[in-house]
């Protein structure tokens, strides 16, 4: 019927009716306007006045319809603000469920109003309270219940983090079917977006309060959240009361720490350990009851303890318990020390060493003799190549050809022995003895190696230097020279990162006064390391001599300094980087991006970033302008994959300065995740115009691409290839050969094992590693900083370990094709190629290559022949060798890995742990440190990597080292690497 | 047959007798429960629910609505006349097909046409003409008023007093009486542009006052910034000359350069 389609045309009418006398008429029009309302809010949007003066009539009975109408125009017309008040004036008539757009993009809006309202009122603590409206709070609130009542708790757990309501979250945490996963879904919000510091401190606090009324809380995640909170005493009191539970609890504790150490935050794990030292000491004091205080101490939250206590505690006399307790407490304090885990990740280091020094060796011959630059260039490389493996073949076969480094390039090559050695905690001083001052006799060394064998030492002992601090004061006491005080600035700021020792702080000050430019630099960077992550009022004290000196050099220094002392603090260091930001000297400008950078690292914070694309494009010093573009990539680490996007538009910038920092951008916060974008970026700028660009990319490019090799990205292949043919050119440029020689230092580091990693596994940000980066960057005016970038490095391994600590024999599975993750081929037919280009050094370099592969081969079958028999069986190897045999079958889809293993981080998601083995993980990490649970703890274990034989071999040192010296080849797995023997390369 | 109608039916009726006899108060108090009582309706606009009684109760609402409209007139309430024509108008435009249409609808269109003119709302006035068929342009009521508003546009002025005497209806005429005041307004507004000043017995012929009393009362009523002196009335247009306004040559200036800054800065 034709009726059907009978629509009104217009709403004059109805808007006609709103001016009758009559109030029933009204009401029937409003009523009518409100459903029609849709099609006619062009019409009504003139006779709004008209309505709202009705909603404003006090007498008028149904002034929330009118409000209702009102809003709904308002609406349509997109004033979405006086939408949103005249639909809280609407009251019980707007509803927010009722799905319809309206509803929706309202209620988004009451949200965004109340999220900001509430940080608003947070902001300026209670005297914005008064215009929370309590309307828009009901709606909140019953959009919230709804949420939760609905299940929807991750929605309504994110809504009230935005809402900055922690009584909702807490509701909607406690409700929720799933406790563990709410609560992990909640931290990670809390990290990723959240970017107010001291919210999210509230934020963790509130969980882990609700993790603690858990009956079986999940240990780990709430020592990561102490751990951000700063509470060691907290987690010292876990830790004690999981120690002297069962043995599964002890595994748990060890795990624990394990995660807090990969955190590397030195003063927070020091206090953790001071802390249980304090513990034992009580329980200790009051020995007779023991099991029962231990049980009763910790009030609330004591009952699984006592259930843990009881079957094996009370029965028994209480001997063996304070036996096992005690050994448990070393073991948890030498984890927490860092030693465990330094100490294996050397062994592991050390074993899987997979470096290619004919690279090395082609480098070396290709250059020219008189280059300082190259040649300085090259012993870095070496440095990163071996970093952490204590591999120094190299050096020791090429002694002549060192001994060319003079000067600062002395300083630099013996630093590099720290790089090398990093983590060889219990030798490191012997092992640079011969270079260091020797207190009282004549010093024989030129003060270039000296200082350099300090700041070694504080490389090897970085962010763990309780044992060499001492040491390193009484050499900066002890010397005049100003290169000796350097190195031992740089030492000690490095050995005692983030420890805000006073009296260190001290020394190091009394240094910077003398007001001399070289040793100042360094104080400065010292003192900065030394506070790093404070916030200490001391930073104003830098602050005010950078404005009194008159040396650059030291300005540069006491601003990085000051940019490190803020390091994570975010909102705190505002001042502080307004102050910077805003002086007449560039070089305090220059250490204000730095101070955004690490303040706001890895939170990919928004005005952060505004703030430092302001700088790139608008101050007037090249070098304010380069520091604001790569201090981009400090920020956005958390994201790497939105950093190219952010800086692609720079990349192109006319600027050399501001590409070359786009360029270290990328590869900073993209640091080893082999990020396709990344290199797409990247790959221009590797032959741009200007050589330091080329630097700059070259070695962002390695960064990004560590750890991928050929078969994962084909660019890879590109990419060494270009480096070596950028090294072998006689034609190219200093600067850019000195970027590809670090680059393929980077590319290959630490033995081929290690990566860039600036966050840890649980997301926390690594102090070292991005201090480490930071500081890096400052090569580009100082060489020798080159080294910090080791302090980034960390090794991609899977190393499980049983509850004596040791590495039992365990596999598991990776699953994807062994070729995806393996290490690169040796270079060999590479070098015979690359020879043809350079007749005149065919002979010799062909000869070499041909007699190393055949060592090479010879070793290797030795190995694949002594395998078998050798019994704690270094079965790495084997793998390897199995899967060498393969490779012409068609590859197989699978690879068992073997503990301890390499697995690089894009691996991670293939690995699998294999059920009804021995073993159990206590967490489910596919790479890192991990526990496993003994499931057969009778059957006798059969261990992998031993630290027993280090010991003795230590002690027969002296006879074999000779033949250790060049064995490299032959080396045995299951042993702690031996301190090399000291070599001497002056002359 | 439904109640409800039955009610609105009877309560019309006594309406009209009311209206017949020109008991305007009680028109005013009926028509008012007429119109909550047409709430009630669903087969009213807007909703237009199919109900039995549909074409019924459409056909009686237009009947009291028309019937509002001309009492409206009677007691000259243009407010009232503009909401009843506003609710009124539905009834026209949309329920063609289901009652057929009404005898009174072009005078009360015409009605309304004439309203718009005389409010002077020559916009309206338009939007509601091109609302129109063609045809209905032939019907004298409309013909009447767009010859009005033509002769008003063209400025022939004693053409519009004159039409007073050809009005197609009965109840345009209260619209043709406030028709010569708008016309008188339009005059002062034309005369305060064109002079700047005019004798107060031109200003009296030309506002088409019969006594200066009138014109000096007209004058302080409408237009109190009128001033009469020495037998003249002067049209303040003094305080409207405003200076031509100067070029912002520095500020322009300054931008330009601005921007060559900014352009520089690009990366």
């Amino acid at each position: 019927m034709a009726a059907a389609a009978v629509m009104v045309s217009s709403a004059s009418g109805l808007l006609a009716m709103l001016q009758e006398p009559a109030a029933e008429l009204k009401l029937h029009a409003l009523a009518n306007l409100n459903s029609l309302v849709h099609v006619f809010w062009p019409e009504i949007s003139t006779s709004v006045p008209a309505i709202e003066s009705l909603y404003e009539d006090e007498e008028f009975d149904q002034r929330q319809l009118a409000a209702l109408v009102v809003s709904k125009v308002f609406y349509y017309l997109g004033e979405l603000d006086d939408s949103l008040s005249y639909a809280l004036g609407a009251g019980p008539l707007f509803d927010p469920s009722e799905g319809s757009d309206y509803a929706q993009t309202l209620l988004a809006k009451a949200l965004d109003e109340y999220a900001s309202i509430r940080s608003k009122s947070l902001k300026a603590a209670g005297e914005g309270d008064e215009k929370m409206d309590p309307r828009l709070e009901a709606i909140v609130e019953r959009m919230l219940d709804k949420c939760i009542l609905d299940g929807k708790y991750q929605q309504a757990m994110g809504m009230s983090l935005e809402c900055k309501r922690l009584d909702k979250l807490e509701e909607a945490i406690s409700r929720s079917d799933n406790l563990n996963g709410s609560l992990s879904y909640s931290i990670i919000l809390s990290h990723q977006y959240v970017s107010h510091r001291e919210y999210r401190c509230e934020i963790l606090r509130c969980l882990v309060k609700i993790y603690q009324t858990l009956p079986n809380p999940d240990y780990l995640s709430i020592c990561q959240c102490l751990m951000f909170l700063g509470e060691p005493e907290t987690v010292g009191n876990i830790l004690g009361k999981l120690l002297s539970g069962s043995k599964d609890d002890a595994l748990l504790a060890f795990q624990i720490a394990f995660d807090l150490v990969e955190n590397e935050n030195q003063a927070f794990l020091l206090n953790v350990k001071n802390h249980l030292d304090t513990l034992s000491l009580q329980t200790s004091a009051q020995t007779l009851p023991s099991d029962q205080t231990a049980a009763t101490e910790p009030s609330g939250d004591a009952q699984m303890t006592d259930d843990a206590i009881t079957p094996n505690g009370n029965a028994h006399t209480v001997d063996p318990n304070e036996v096992a307790h005690a050994d448990r407490l070393t073991k948890i304090k030498g984890i927490l020390s860092g030693e465990t885990s330094i100490q294996l990740t050397l062994q592991f280091l050390y074993s899987h060493n997979r470096s290619d020094l004919l690279i090395l060796k082609t480098i070396k011959q290709a250059l020219e003799m008189r280059n300082s630059v190259c040649h300085s260039a090259t012993i870095c490389s070496n440095a990163i190549m071996h970093a952490g493996t204590t591999v120094d073949t190299f050096l020791r076969e090429n002694l002549e050809w060192l001994s060319r480094a003079t000067n600062w390039a002395k300083f630099s090559a013996t630093a590099g022995l720290g790089v090398i050695h990093r983590g060889h905690l219990t030798q490191g001083r012997a092992l640079m003895a011969p270079y260091l001052p020797q207190s009282g006799a004549a010093s024989g060394g030129s003060p270039y190696s000296e200082g350099g064998a300090l700041y070694a030492l504080g490389l090897i002992h970085a962010n763990h230097g309780e044992g060499i601090k001492q040491f390193l004061r009484e050499s900066l006491r002890n010397t005049s020279s100003e290169v000796v005080q350097h190195g031992a600035c740089l030492g000690l700021g490095l050995a005692a990162l983030g420890t805000a020792d006073e009296e260190i702080f001290e020394d190091v000050k009394n240094i910077l006064y003398t007001d001399s430019a070289v040793a100042g630099e360094a104080a400065g960077i010292g003192m900065g390391l030394l506070m790093a992550g404070t916030a200490s009022e001391k930073a104003g004290e830098m602050l005010a001599y950078a404005h009194d000196t008159q040396h650059e050099k030291i300005i540069r220094g006491l601003s990085l300094g000051i940019a490190l002392t803020v390091y994570g603090r975010e909102e705190e260091a505002d001042t502080l980087i307004e102050q910077m930001t805003r002086d007449q000297d560039p070089i305090l400008r220059y250490g204000g991006m730095y101070a955004l950078a690490l303040a706001y690292r890895g939170t990919a914070n928004n005005k952060a970033i505004h703030q430092l694309l302001h700088f790139a494009v608008s101050d007037v010093s090249d070098d304010v302008r380069r520091t604001a573009v790569l201090a981009l990539g400090f920020v956005l680490y958390n994201e790497p994959e939105q950093t190219p996007r952010i800086v692609s538009l720079l990349s192109e910038s006319y600027n050399p300065h501001v590409r070359y920092g786009a360029a270290l951008a990328v590869g900073i916060s993209c640091a080893g995740t082999g990020l396709s974008d990344a290199i797409s970026l990247l790959e221009p700028l590797t032959s741009d115009v200007v050589d330091f660009v080329r630097q700059g990319a070259l070695i962002a490019m390695a960064m990004v691409m560590i750890q991928t090799n050929e078969s994962y990205d084909s660019r890879v292949g590109t990419f060494r290839r270009q480096l070596e043919k950028i090294i072998l050119d006689k034609h190219e440029d200093t600067m850019s050969k000195m970027g590809a020689i670090m680059a393929t230092g980077i590319l290959d580091a630490g033995g081929r094992n290690v990566t860039i990693r600036l966050q840890s596994r649980s997301k926390h940000d690594k102090l070292t590693a991005v201090v480490g980066l930071a500081v890096f960057t400052q090569f580009w005016y100082w060489y020798p900083l080159t080294y910090f970038i080791s302090l980034a490095f960390s090794p991609t391994a899977f190393i499980g370990l049983n509850s004596d600590l040791k590495v039992p024999k365990f596999e598991f599975l990776s699953n994807t094709k062994p070729s995806l993750f393996d290490y690169p081929k040796p270079t060999t037919q590479q070098t015979t190629t690359a020879s043809v280009k350079l007749p005149t050094a065919i002979l010799s370099t062909y000869a070499k290559a041909k007699s190393r592969a055949k060592k090479e081969a010879e070793s290797k079958a030795q190995e694949k022949a002594e395998a078998p028999p050798s019994e704690d069986a270094s079965t790495s190897m084997q793998v390897d060798g199995v899967a060498e045999k393969k490779a012409p079958e068609p590859e197989p889809t699978f690879q068992i890995l073997t503990n301890p293993a390499r697995v690089v981080p894009a691996q991670e998601k293939f690995i699998k742990f294999l059920e009804g083995g021995r073993y159990e993980p206590v967490k489910l990490a596919p790479s890192g440190f991990v526990l496993l649970r003994d499931l057969k703890p009778t059957e006798t274990e059969e261990l992998v990597l031993t630290d027993a034989p280090a010991t003795q071999a230590t002690n027969a040192a002296a006879a074999t080292a000779g033949q250790q010296g060049s064995g490299a080849a032959a080396m045995a797995v299951d042993e702690e690497p031996l301190p090399p023997q000291p070599f001497e390369y002056t002359s | 047959m439904d109640p409800k109608l039955v009610e609105v039916t009877q309560l019309f009726s006594r309406f009209k007798a009311a209206f017949a006899r020109n008991d305007f108060d009680t028109c005013v108090d009926l028509l008012s429960q007429l119109k909550v009582r047409l709430t009630k309706f669903p087969s009213l606009p807007p909703s237009f629910q199919q109900t039995p009684n549909a074409v019924e109760e459409l056909k009686i609402a237009r009947d009291i609505y028309e019937h509002a409209v001309v009492l409206s007139v009677k007691i000259e309430d243009q407010d009232a006349f503009e909401r009843d024509f506003c609710q009124l108008k539905p009834y026209y435009m949309d329920t063609c097909g289901i009652i057929p249409p009404s005898p009174q609808e072009y005078p009360i269109l015409g009605l309304n046409l004439l309203r718009l003119l005389v409010q002077n709302r020559i916009a309206e006035f338009h939007t509601e003409l091109e609302l129109l068929p063609v045809t209905a342009l032939e019907n004298p009521c409309i013909k009447h008023a767009v010859e009005l508003e033509q002769s008003f546009m063209e400025g022939a002025y004693n053409r519009v007093l004159s039409a007073r005497q050809a009005v197609p209806h009965e109840t345009y005429v209260y619209f043709m009486d406030l028709l010569a005041k708008t016309v008188r307004d339009e005059l002062a507004g034309c005369s305060e542009k064109g002079y700047d000043y005019m004798s107060i017995a031109e200003a009296r012929q030309v506002l088409m006052f019969s006594s200066d009393k009138e014109l000096h009362q007209y004058i302080a009523e409408e237009h109190p910034e009128w001033e009469i002196k020495d037998g003249s009335v002067f049209f303040q247009k003094a305080k409207e000359t405003q200076p031509c306004k100067e070029i912002p040559s520095l500020q322009v200036i300054n931008q330009t350069l601005s921007y060559a800054r900014e352009l520089e800065r690009i990366v």
